[in-house]
């Protein structure tokens, strides 16, 4: 009983992580109907660059700031320099070029920061927190705060705020949005910067717990996509679900049966809902052809 | 142009095959031998992926898996139980497309971003299979002690052998490939990459030729992996992730998934840029393997970008451009037409 519980809260921990990632993808879908799956590696850079920005002297919270606002500004410039200049690409070849993104991210990483994983400390105190048997770091409770803070913000960025409805405009139909003086350029732009500080955030809080490293983000982008993709693309609340659920089968299988296959298991999962329900979780039978 | 879908030419293959013969008499050092071999087995995994993406309008995040699969079937059939590697070939050939086969049926129903997801998911499910289950795979150290190829008596080891005979499969799958593509197969195929919906309406049966064209490049990709596990002593799951299903999609993409030379072409040339990045590697410090990754992501940006269809494909519809220009400089000097030209 004790080690469900154990299991299922560092399920929750990381499955917090693959929903902020999941987000990440649908912020930019929704806007541009492209899936970024680049969007691991601003997860990577966000965890790096706070690593490199304590290591100056840099205190806590600011190089926290800071480290949002520089990933928010890759986010910004791969948009720039490298999705809209391919616009109205087939899926196929938006696939292909952000895949090309990201292993060209990912490598410029490796080149600068080495193949050596690093330490970042906590945001609190290490000592573990005792709840129904089962023990906690702060560091968890951070990461689940951090993701209710993420839905809760990005809800009411969404919903309540004329960017929100800017936003909205652009994904139901750019053509109508540029008449009544929206750009959907520059929403575009913006939706990539949003979902790269999304990214940063996840890296940022994951950090102390999974020891960064150049390489990480490509397993962590491929889970925040397949997250997205079991809620169905496009929607939020089904990004959410998608990721935490994909986060305790992922704990409950290297838990229970070994931590060697955990992807295997959830991976397997993926494809066992695919094949039952083609377009996700929480996705619409029209949304399930896949962007087209 | 008529002509050139009803049927192929055989002076490209003969001009190809010349070159292929002939590259051991020009580069003989074993290093450039390695190369170009895996350049041949790689070019039988693109081939198989081309028709795939090409042709059919599919993705596969997973193509390594198939070539994984056909690998580890050959080594641990021919190590573990002894059976002659041409026996073991069978089964190379078959378990991909089993299993092809089975996930075909999931991958009909899906598309653009969820087939995606699915080829990642299964891809990355066999790695990590591979990898884990250890009484049979070896596990992540690898599998050792593969016997080699034999024919009548003539063992094929690592080198000028194995080369010709790498060669001669890749040359074989080629000239299979440009026949599916120029029989009826290939012009229902080509209508699906166009309009799925289109061909369907004209009574293509859509889900049974992308089915087919599924099992056909996994088959390839279990034919290459047959080749490679018998010209190795050893091999690992490493070779079989997603890294190597990246580096055949570069490949494909590179040279252009529309046309078989295309995908050879993109073989040969990552290759090509795999010897360069080794050899300014020994010189230039910076120059490591993962420069080699910055280049293969820079190369996918810059060809999605820039020739969307590929290198190949590119450059053929410019010669052809120009031939047409030049015919009609010569033959239609007459006033009047330049306007229409505009226009065409």
């Amino acid at each position: 009983m004790n080690d469900s519980i154990q299991f299922l809260i560092s399920g929750l921990t990381i499955g917090s992580i693959y929903a902020i990632v999941a987000l990440g993808f649908v912020t930019i879908y929704s806007v541009t109907k492209v899936i970024n799956l680049a969007q691991g590696e601003f997860v990577m850079l966000g965890g790096m660059t706070m690593f490199s920005l304590i290591k100056l002297g840099i205190p806590y919270f600011i190089a926290f700031l800071l480290t949002v606002v520089i990933v928010m500004a890759i986010g910004w410039l791969v948009e720039w320099a490298v999705i809209r200049k391919a616009k109205g690409a087939d899926p196929l070849s938006l696939i292909i070029l952000t895949i090309g993104t990201a292993i060209f991210i990912r490598g410029i990483a490796g080149m600068v920061w080495g193949k050596n994983s690093v330490k970042v400390e906590p945001f609190t105190n290490d000592v573990p927190i005792n709840i129904l048997g089962a023990s906690i770091t702060p560091q968890s409770v951070w990461v689940m705060v951090f993701m209710l803070l993420v839905v809760l913000v990005l809800y009411f960025l969404i919903e309540k705020t004329m960017l929100g409805k800017a936003f909205r405009a652009c994904s139901v139909n750019p053509t109508a949005a540029r008449l009544m003086a929206i750009s959907p350029k520059k929403m575009s732009s913006l939706s990539f910067a949003l979902s790269a500080g999304l990214g940063a955030i996840a890296g940022l809080v994951i950090a102390p717990i999974m020891f960064p490293s150049y390489d990480m983000g490509i397993m962590l982008g491929i889970k925040g996509f397949s997250a997205s993709i079991l809620g169905g693309l496009g929607s939020a609340p089904g990004a959410v679900i998608g990721g935490l659920l994909l986060g305790v089968i992922e704990s409950l299988g290297a838990g229970y049966i070994s931590s060697g296959i955990k992807d295997a298991i959830s991976f397997g999962v993926v494809l066992m809902i695919l094949l039952i329900r083609p377009f996700g979780l929480l996705g619409e039978k029209n949304v399930g052809k896949g962007g087209l | 142009m008529r002509k050139g879908v009803q049927s192929f030419s055989w002076k490209g293959i003969a001009v190809f095959s010349a070159l292929v013969i002939s590259f051991p008499f020009l580069f003989s050092s074993s290093f450039y031998l390695t190369k170009a071999t895996f350049a041949g087995i790689y070019t039988i995994v693109a081939v198989g992926l081309g028709l795939l993406m090409g042709f059919a309008g599919q993705i596969s995040l997973g193509q390594a898996a198939f070539y994984g699969i056909g690998a580890y079937s050959t080594a641990i059939l021919s190590t573990t139980f002894g059976l002659n590697p041409w026996l073991t070939l069978v089964i190379s050939l078959a378990a991909p497309a089993l299993l092809a086969y089975l996930l075909g049926h999931t991958m009909a129903r899906l598309h653009g971003y969820y087939l995606a997801m699915a080829t990642l998911a299964f891809g990355i499910v066999i790695h990590v299979l591979l990898t884990e289950w250890k009484s049979v795979t070896k596990g992540a150290s690898g599998f050792f002690g593969i016997p080699k190829i034999e024919l009548f008596g003539f063992t094929f080891r690592q080198g000028i052998s194995y080369y010709y005979l790498v060669w001669a499969f890749a040359l074989i799958v080629i000239i299979l490939s440009l026949n599916i593509i120029h029989s009826r197969i290939g012009r229902a195929l080509r209508s699906i990459h166009d309009s799925e919906v289109a061909s369907g309406a004209m009574g293509v049966d859509t889900g049974k030729y992308k089915m087919q064209v599924f099992i056909i490049s996994s088959m390839f990709a279990g034919l290459a992996g047959w080749l490679f596990a018998h010209m190795s002593y050893s091999i690992s799951p490493g070779s079989f992730g997603l890294n190597g299903s990246i580096l055949f999609l570069t490949m494909v993409v590179l040279g252009g998934g529309t046309s078989i030379w295309g995908a050879v072409c993109g073989a040969l040339l990552i290759s090509a840029i795999s010897i360069i990045v080794h050899t300014a590697g020994s010189h230039v410090s910076f120059i490591t393997s993962d420069f080699e990754q910055v280049l293969y992501g820079f190369i996918m940006m810059l060809i999605v970008i820039f020739l969307p269809q590929g290198l190949v494909p590119a450059i053929a519809s410019k010669l052809k451009k120009q031939k047409q220009k030049s015919a009609r400089a010569n033959k239609v000097p007459a006033i009047g037409t330049v306007k229409g030209d505009q226009n065409v």
